[in-house]
């Protein structure tokens, strides 16, 4: 009888140790423990077909009916948990983005200060700024010549003139009013560009080893190029013998870009907007050579020196014309 | 060893030693008498172990990646090839820095122990060319003639031709403290048992002795045990499994990431040079690089921890092991007790008193104003031949050095303490004969004048073994009576004796005799080899019992073990009885639990008949364990709760540890001998004494105990537990973000937006914020009392368990990156590029060539005005991350407990992390913006706020998982979400 209430005693001492507020790893770890067992037993001696063997059991464990590890309640509940945490997660973002685009003005951005100074980009464009041909091989420039063709078809002189008004020359095209007014863009016609618009010679000068190439300044919602004097492009060589480029032809007005076309709307509003141009008619260029140049914008405001961003107002390009 | 005779040659009388070129030969011939230092790694091989271990071969994949795409992109021409380079280079520099920090921190704990393992040289007298002459114990050879003197450590393995009271510890060999005396005469077959050898590294307590060196350095028993203990393997630690488990999945988890999502690149047209970048990237993003190097920070910082209190740690992984270990091989003396002799109990006027045996005793309590207590104190006075060294008035008495045996010491010092003046008591009384102690006589008897000067007679006293003593004694002393002893009396003796000898204690017994003044006058000749003196019908006046008792602090560390399920076995030399009930003074046998001999005899019994699983509690003998099968012994192990193993060998320590490890059981072993190593090195965390251990023993150990004090391990214990918690908040903490670097990769693949966060800006969260913060988590105080809690089960309670991996992946982690895209989308929506617009942009927005490409306002962007944004999108994606990574290291402060429970402001250093990771993101994103190569740009204000709602939602989310796993115990939640 002593005994027993001893021993009792000792048991019930026991338990206390056990039953101390424990974590629930405890609770785990008896659920993985058959599991464990096993493993046990197979270490040291573990051949190619128990791995075999585990994976299988890991994959379909038939005797507990777990896939992975977790049987299809289990499964079900933590796939439903996912579910409304990621469906209340996607819903807050939804949110977040809608809360932020509210703050967003369709027409103008938030910020514009990475955006400019304005860039430059010539035509044509075939991913590269060598622009190499031979005159005597039409197939060797047909590209440069369809790249033109197809840039400058927004600016054909009907078209602009159907679309766009003519504005006052040598002042910013300012347009108040709404925000969301849709704005009226100044006529650039294709036919402005003289020598250079394709019309009269739709070889653009190609085919007589003279080309043109178009000079693009990036447009900027709201920015007024030059500051109240129009931006002017001047071309230079950009190292090496000054003599390999004699002489450039600049349109239309002597390589400027108007006041008038400035300051762009942005696309919503100023649906119809153009870029304005300047060709550049190389005339006089050295043959059978790679002719570096570089072409600049000029004018206040006009940052063409950084040394990271080559097309920060100015942009670069080879020409290698053979006869 | 037999077979010297023919090496003395006829001078066994004088010897005249070894020549000294004789000796050059030998010595030439054996090498120095030294023990070869434990073979250790070459120092390049552990450097070069840190440069491929863990991450470390994904980020060289990694690098080697990044240069095969250079070296292809430079073949092509591609303008950015050389950020792959760098890049490689980068990747490379990170796991060369990782690996000499780790490499470092390694070597900065090994140094420590460079200090310890310094002897100074030893040196010994040694008789060389017929002269004695000190030489250096390294320059001994075989054959030399030595002479030692107590207090020399033996300088090698010797023969003894010559001895005078010449008593060895051989406790460092064999564990056993008792002194052993030594003499020439050869006892045993066995080198170990015979009496004529004395062995290197033990030391000689008193006496001299003249012997012939017949082994020396690694040929000396030492030696050998030392390379047996060389040859025992170094299993892997607990934490070094742990790291490698989680090494695993992370790398795992990158590699099946890339290569997945190489597939889908591939497949999804993307050149294959484009999706061995992503592959890269994917790589960067998966790995914690900064992780291992915290790792190694925070076990550091746990050591130092350690160091203070006292637990000095040789392995910096062997901190985790502490508090891992789930069983406590502990040795007894000088560890669970004071190690030394202390007088427990007194027996005189037919009563027990008993004394202070604390640590810190000034002053005993016990009645001392019986008359019987004033002779007896005499007798403890003056029949006593230990002595205080001199120059020790200020030293508390306790601490003071004392030249004599342990028993003598403890008696002196009890004298010391409650009569005040010893020595010059023993002046007053004038010794004028003694006969030591010797063991035929079992008895130690000195003759002295009085120091009253009216009493002429001698005093003669005289103590010993309790029933050689009461043979002697006609007269036994009651209340400072003399009265006759009569059966009665004798029988109260027994009984007192019995009780105390129960007690595990030693019991030694006191008589007195004034020699009558006509017989002996003051001239008369004392004889001690005639005895000229009587030396029977004395008067018995007392008994007085010594133990070497438990350190004041053991039982209640005991205690602690016990509620952190953690089982203390008791394996010691000592006899069964004074092992039991040190057992049962300190609890490693509680209160109320019986052996199963206990219970036989209450029940009155045979042993046999008693079901063995009634007992907690077994006290097993060296000899039975001799016996046993390793059936048996695993059968003890697990029935028992309460083990005791007395009599043990050294050597069967090593089968108790390894009997332990077969239970799947963590253990800890404490040694102190040479030949504890074994066992010190085969145990997961051996612990060695470091006062009293020896050389040996503490390079086998993984810890030392530099208080040689119990209690210090289950401090150590204490902290290795929460090392480990921390360390599972650490790297919740870090894998958390892993995905929100993951994400931006597998976004852009998917939808080839522009890419949100680069790969160095990668390697400065991993590298650059994140690190003091995740160091800082492991300063974090324990949530709940973690000693209450059992081991960690090595095989079930991971590091890293699936828990923790998918919580912090599939649910921090996306909120996270949820955070940081909103950050994201808002800066460029803000420049121009609505979300839309970026969805399959990334061709276009990557294209060198293409300068004027229109955003959802028909802008046009040059190349570098876009490259310039995208690294504004890095700096806003980082700076996100940053803010929610200090949501994230809030919420990991604690697993189950709110964080107001724990305290926001109780761990300081975590707010310094915080601090030290904001400070960081502002000078990268202000300071070093302008700086192109490291891709990070001056951050408008708001956008530090973006995230912010994200940070909070963290917070909240983890709080209301915190509250439902307090609330629910037990249930789905807490399965699936505590880790």
């Amino acid at each position: 009888m002593e005994m027993n209430a001893t021993s009792g005693g000792a048991e019930g001492q026991r338990e206390i140790y056990h039953l101390k507020p424990e974590n629930k790893d405890e609770e785990r770890a008896q659920h993985s423990e058959d599991e464990q067992e096993k493993r046990k037993e197979k270490m040291g001696k573990k051949t190619l077909a128990d791995v075999i063997q585990e994976m299988k059991t890991f994959l379909w464990n038939s005797e507990k009916r777990e896939f992975m590890g977790r049987t299809a309640q289990s499964w079900g509940l933590i796939l439903l948990f996912y579910l409304i945490l990621y469906m209340f997660l996607a819903g807050m973002f939804s949110f977040c983005m809608y809360g932020l685009l509210l703050t967003l003005s369709p027409y103008t951005p938030t910020y514009r200060d990475r955006v400019s100074p304005p860039g430059v980009m010539i035509r044509p464009y075939l991913h590269g700024f060598t622009i190499a041909f031979n005159v005597s091989e039409p197939s060797t420039w047909t590209p440069y010549v369809n790249s033109m063709h197809h840039f400058l078809q927004a600016y054909d002189d009907n078209i602009q003139e159907e679309k766009n008004i003519e504005c006052p020359a040598g002042q910013y095209f300012v347009q108040d009013g709404a925000e969301s007014e849709e704005r009226k863009a100044c006529q650039f016609k294709r036919s402005q560009l003289q020598n250079c618009s394709g019309i009269g010679d739709p070889t653009f000068g190609y085919s007589t080893g003279r080309p043109c190439i178009l000079l693009k300044m990036n447009r900027i919602v709201g920015y007024r190029a030059g500051y109240g004097t129009p931006v002017s492009v001047n071309c230079a060589i950009q190292k090496g013998n000054e003599s390999a480029l004699k002489s450039v032809d600049f349109y239309p007005g002597n390589g400027t870009f108007d006041l008038m076309y400035y300051p762009y709307y942005g696309k919503l509003t100023h649906v119809n907007y153009t870029s304005p141009l300047v060709a550049l008619h190389f005339t006089d260029v050295k043959k059978n050579d790679f002719v570096p140049i570089q072409c600049r914008l000029n004018g206040e405001g006009i940052v063409n020196d950084v040394a990271n961003d080559r097309f920060l107002g100015r942009i670069t390009f080879t020409l290698s014309i053979r006869m | 060893m037999e077979s010297l005779s023919p090496m003395f040659g006829p001078d066994l009388n004088f010897p005249r030693g070894l020549t000294s070129a004789r000796a050059a030969e030998i010595l030439a011939r054996d090498g120095p008498n030294a023990l070869t230092p434990p073979k250790s790694t070459p120092e390049i091989i552990k450097f070069l172990k840190q440069m491929v271990g863990g991450f470390s071969i994904l980020l060289w994949v990694g690098a080697l990646l990044c240069w095969i795409a250079f070296g292809i992109q430079v073949a092509q021409g591609v303008a950015s090839a050389f950020d792959n380079l760098y890049l490689g280079v980068v990747l490379a520099l990170v796991v060369i820095l990782t690996g000499i920090f780790a490499y470092y921190q390694e070597a900065k704990s090994t140094n420590i122990m460079a200090s310890f393992s310094k002897m100074i040289p030893q040196q010994a007298l040694v008789i060389r060319d017929g002269e004695k002459r000190e030489v250096s114990a390294e320059q001994l050879v075989v054959g030399d003639m030595v002479e030692i003197k107590g207090g020399d450590r033996i300088p090698a393995d010797i023969r003894l031709i010559f001895a005078q009271g010449c008593k060895v510890d051989n406790s460092s060999l064999t564990g056993e403290s008792e002194p052993q005396s030594r003499s020439c005469d050869f006892t045993h077959e066995n080198p170990l048992e015979t009496k004529n050898i004395a062995f290197y590294s033990t030391t000689c307590l008193e006496g001299t002795a003249t012997g012939m060196v017949i082994n020396t350095g690694d040929q000396t028993i030492i030696g050998r045990i030392a390379s047996l203990a060389s040859g025992v393997g170094n299993e892997k630690t607990p934490i070094a499994i742990e790291i490698e488990h989680f090494v695993h999945i992370v790398a795992g988890v990158a590699v099946s990431i890339g290569v997945l999502f190489f597939i889908i690149a591939v497949s999804m047209k993307y050149k294959v040079l484009d999706s061995i970048i992503f592959l890269i990237g994917i790589i960067v993003a998966n790995v914690p690089e900064g992780l291992l190097a915290t790792v190694t920070v925070s076990l550091s910082l746990t050591a130092k921890r350690m160091a203070k209190k006292n637990c000095l740690v040789k392995n910096l992984e062997a901190v985790e092991t502490l508090g891992s270990t789930s069983i406590i091989c502990s040795d007894k003396t000088g560890t669970l007790t004071q190690n030394r002799m202390t007088v427990a109990h007194l027996w005189f006027d037919d009563q027990i008193y008993s004394a202070d045996t604390s640590e810190e005793q000034t002053t005993q309590s016990f009645d001392q104003s019986s008359q019987s207590w004033a002779a007896l104190s005499k007798v403890v006075t003056l029949c006593n031949r230990a002595e205080f060294k001199p120059g020790q008035e200020n030293v508390p008495i306790m601490k003071r050095v004392v030249v004599g045996d342990a028993s003598e010491t403890a008696l002196l010092k009890f004298a010391e303490v409650i009569l005040g003046d010893v020595m010059g008591i023993r002046k007053r009384n004038r010794k004028l004969a003694e006969i030591p102690f010797n063991s035929t006589n079992k008895f130690q008897l000195s003759i002295h004048e009085t120091e009253d000067p009216n009493d002429k007679r001698f005093l003669m006293v005289m103590k010993g073994a309790p029933e050689r003593i009461l043979e002697r004694c006609s007269t036994i002393m009651i209340n400072g009576e003399e009265q006759p002893l009569d059966r009665e009396r004798a029988e109260a003796f027994q009984t007192a004796y019995m009780e105390l000898g129960g007690l595990g204690e030693r019991v030694l017994g006191f008589c007195h005799l004034y020699l009558p003044e006509d017989e002996f006058p003051d001239t008369y000749p004392f004889d001690t080899d005639s005895m000229n003196f009587p030396t029977s019908n004395l008067c018995f006046v007392g008994l007085l019992s010594m133990i070497d008792p438990p350190r004041s602090t053991v039982p209640d560390a005991v205690s602690k073990c016990r509620s952190a399920g953690i089982k203390v076995i008791m394996v010691t030399g000592d006899h069964p009885i004074t092992a039991k009930a040190i057992a049962k003074s300190v609890g490693i046998i509680s209160a109320n639990s019986e052996t199963v001999e206990d219970i036989a005899k209450r029940l009155n019994v045979p042993v046999e008949q008693v079901n063995k699983e009634d007992a907690r509690a077994a006290v097993i003998n060296g000899m039975e364990l001799k016996d046993m099968t390793t059936e048996q012994l695993d059968e003890i192990l697990i029935n028992h709760s309460e083990i005791v193993f007395a009599r043990t060998s050294p050597q069967q320590k090593l089968i108790i540890v390894e009997g332990c490890q077969r239970q799947d059981a963590v253990v800890a072993v404490t040694g102190d001998g040479v030949n504890d190593s074994p066992a010190l090195k085969k145990a997961d965390i051996g612990i060695a004494m470091g006062i009293a251990g020896s050389d040996a023993a503490k390079n086998a150990a993984d810890m030392i105990l530099l208080d040689d004090n119990f209690a210090s391990i289950v401090t150590g214990v204490e902290e290795g537990r929460l090392i480990f918690d921390n360390l599972k908040k650490t790297i919740a903490y870090t894998l958390t973000k892993n995905i929100a670097e993951l994400c931006p990769f597998l976004i852009y693949i998917i939808a080839s937006v522009p890419l949100p966060i680069g790969t160095i800006t990668i390697l400065f969260i991993d590298l650059g914020t994140d690190i003091i913060p995740s160091v800082a988590l492991a300063y974090e105080k324990a949530e709940s009392d973690i000693m209450n809690r059992r081991p960690r089960h090595k095989k079930k309670d991971r590091l890293v368990n699936e828990q923790l991996a998918v919580y912090s992946y599939l649910q921090i982690g996306i909120i996270q990156s949820i955070g940081a895209f909103l950050a994201y989308f808002t800066v460029y929506a803000e420049q121009g590029w609505l979300p839309n617009t970026l969805l399959g942009l990334r061709v276009n927005w990557e294209d060198d060539y293409y300068n004027d490409i229109e955003d959802s306002y028909g802008q046009e962007w040059t190349r570098y005005q876009r490259t310039y944004l995208q690294w504004t999108g890095y700096t806003a994606f980082f700076v996100s991350i940053t803010i929610q990574q200090v949501a994230d290291l809030i919420i990991r402060k604690t697993r189950r407990n709110s964080i107001f429970q724990q305290g926001l402001l109780r761990n300081k250093v975590i707010w310094v992390g915080i601090v030290s990771q904001i400070a960081i993101a502002l000078i990268l994103s202000y300071g070093l913006g302008s700086v192109t190569a490291l891709n990070f740009t001056p951050l408008r204000v708001q956008y530090w706020f973006v995230a912010m709602p994200y940070a909070i939602l963290i917070w909240v989310y983890d709080e209301i998982r915190k509250l439902f796993i307090r609330q629910y115990p037990g249930s789905w939640w807490d399965k699936n979400m505590y880790y």
